[in-house]
């Protein structure tokens, strides 16, 4: 109970914060609706997209929108810049309490919140506007979707939390953030679904962390994946998260002895 | 005792980059590090229930003592025993029993009441409701902030918040409180209402302090042992009346004069500090103090005249200048 009253403290404070929370929403929203609008256009035009009818394209950005507001952490930010650079870290070293919880409390209310907020555009566009959006509703394959994306959201936190301490050691750190972003932006299927890859490209993007953050959990909602094949890639999820695990620990072992707060 | 630090040095290597672009390019090929001897085989011991000032320039190594004390810092040598424990093990234990309070840090959330903070503390530090209600209602007292609780933090004036600092690292009832700094910025009513909380504090809860400040004040009203820190190096450690002693190595003469006397005419007798008839103050080496006195006496025609020690804010001036 002491650690579920620790989270709802961290839950008012990022609800008290709603307001940038909806900004930072907007931003998960508008990128792939513009996508969307440029592949209505190409479809009006007669292009076709292999197996992926436009209702299917429809339901993949709908669920994009929600899987990136939910999803995808941005810990590393507060990580590096407030508490490395500026000192913050000070306050968690001197708490008998882990760091990295503290963080994960600290930055999930904001993934729910934002994720609350992408699962009324999708309940909008879906009943309001009358967009057909498919996506599963097997109950034994939704709850197996549920552990694919509380998977997905465990290995963002934990990679971003390691890109965050990075800091320890750069001067910075935004390089390697930014070089990650643009490699999530194109292999963790932000710009559109890995199916449409060249095979080679593709290949490579299953052997990384990224689409199984963001992509698989997604063609898995819209019912894409058979039950083995959701089961395979939740293994290869845990796989990854136990090695984010190892890194972390390694890492922050290590790194903490660098840091040095000093002048604050 | 509560603390021992044996030898204790810190070193940071620092990167020194050339000057231009020049500078920069030369940076990709060889960079040169510079390693800075933050504290240098500090040695000292602090009993329970103590409070111990904590003095230096900036830069000295106060604060960078302080945060190995509470683990922050990883020593590069020497040992650290604080309340029994090794403090960069950072075991929970540990780190219930102490807090660090830095006065231009801020650990409360921006956005909501200070009471939320104190709440998150409370579960964090694992206090019972009962002690946590006693606590926080002798807090609230001691420190007059009652009316202010349910004020968002970003709406408090700077001393309210580090008020509100005080209690959210106090909740706990540590035994072992580190200060540092912590009447930066306060006016001088709010850093009279902090000292006399550390004082009070210190008494009621037999607490061990240990006190870094740059007002001399602070050390003056709160702390009777003060170590003096300059370039990583204790210089002194022991009693504030006995620092004067072994530093001064003057002491000031105040008269006050019946009549008129040239300024000039007092340069025979020491250095005249000031001349604001009919009172003029004269530094004397410390040794012909007595003899100074008399000579004034004699030749001059007093009203009053005071033998006195000479401010300690000087004393340590000049402890740190000579150095």
């Amino acid at each position: 109970m002491r650690y579920v009253r620790i989270f709802f403290y961290y839950f008012q404070g990022a609800f008290a914060e709603r307001g940038r929370s909806f900004v930072w929403f907007l931003i998960s929203f508008l990128n792939p609706l513009i996508l969307l609008l440029f592949w209505s256009g190409a479809a009006k035009s007669g292009a076709t997209f292999g197996q992926w009818t436009l209702s299917d394209l429809a339901s993949y950005y709908f669920l994009l929108i929600i899987a990136d507001a939910l999803l995808d952490a941005h810990i590393e930010e507060t990580v590096a810049r407030i508490d490395i650079q500026e000192g913050g870290l000070t306050k968690y070293l001197v708490q008998p309490f882990s760091y990295v919880i503290q963080k994960l409390f600290e930055e999930s209310p904001w993934r729910m919140i934002q994720g609350f907020f992408g699962i009324l555009v999708f309940l909008l566009f879906r009943f309001g506007f009358g967009f057909v959006i498919s996506i599963q509703t097997d109950p034994s394959l939704v709850c197996l979707c549920v552990v694919m994306m509380i998977s997905g959201y465990a290995m963002s936190f934990l990679f971003k939390m390691i890109l965050g301490l990075s800091a320890l050691w750069t001067t910075d750190y935004r390089g390697l953030s930014e070089l990650v972003g643009v490699l999530m932006l194109i292999f963790a299927g932000f710009v559109m679904p890995l199916e449409f890859f060249h095979p080679i490209l593709k290949q490579i993007a299953i052997l990384l962390p990224f689409p199984y953050i963001i992509y698989f959990p997604i063609i898995a909602f819209q019912g894409k994946l058979i039950a083995i094949e959701m089961i395979k890639i939740i293994l290869i999820q845990w796989v990854w998260i136990c090695g984010f695990i190892i890194i972390y620990r390694k890492v922050w072992q290590r790194g903490v002895r660098l840091y040095t707060g000093i002048g604050q | 005792m509560i603390i021992s630090v044996s030898h204790l040095s810190k070193q940071y290597e620092i990167y020194k980059k050339e000057a231009g672009f020049i500078g920069s390019l030369k940076s990709l090929v060889s960079r040169k590090y510079e390693t800075v001897q933050a504290v240098d085989d500090v040695t000292f011991e602090i009993s329970e229930g103590e409070l111990v000032g904590f003095i230096g320039p900036n830069g000295a190594g106060k604060t960078t003592t302080l945060k190995c004390l509470s683990g922050l810092l990883y020593p590069t040598a020497g040992k650290i025993e604080v309340l029994g424990y090794t403090p960069f093990d950072r075991k929970y234990a540990y780190l219930k029993q102490i807090a660090l309070v830095m006065g231009q840090k801020n650990q409360l959330w921006w956005d909501l009441p200070a009471q939320e903070t104190f709440l998150l503390n409370k579960e964090i530090y694992e206090i019972p409701d009962d002690v946590y209600a006693y606590t926080l209602g002798q807090l609230v007292e001691l420190l007059d902030v009652k009316h202010l609780l349910q004020v968002q933090v970003r709406k408090l004036s700077l001393g309210e918040r580090m008020k509100m600092e005080l209690i959210a690292a106090l909740l706990h009832n540590p035994k072992v409180l580190f200060l540092d700094e912590p009447t930066i910025g306060l006016d001088v009513v709010m850093q009279k209402q902090m000292r006399d909380f550390v004082k009070n504090y210190n008494e009621l809860q037999k607490s061990t302090i240990l006190l870094t400040s740059h007002y001399m004040e602070d050390v003056r009203q709160l702390a009777s042992r003060v170590i003096i820190i300059d370039h990583g190096k204790i210089l002194y450690d022991g009693k504030l009346d006995n620092l004067v002693k072994k530093f001064a190595s003057h002491k000031v003469l105040s008269v006050v004069l019946d009549s008129y006397v040239e300024r000039n005419k007092f340069e025979e007798i020491g250095t005249v500090v000031s001349y604001e008839y009919p009172k003029v103050v004269i530094r004397v080496k410390r040794k012909d103090s007595n003899t100074a006195a008399s000579s004034l006496l004699k030749k001059f025609p007093v009203d009053d005249l005071n033998i006195e020690e000479p401010d300690i804010e000087d004393v340590i001036r000049d402890v740190f200048t000579k150095k």
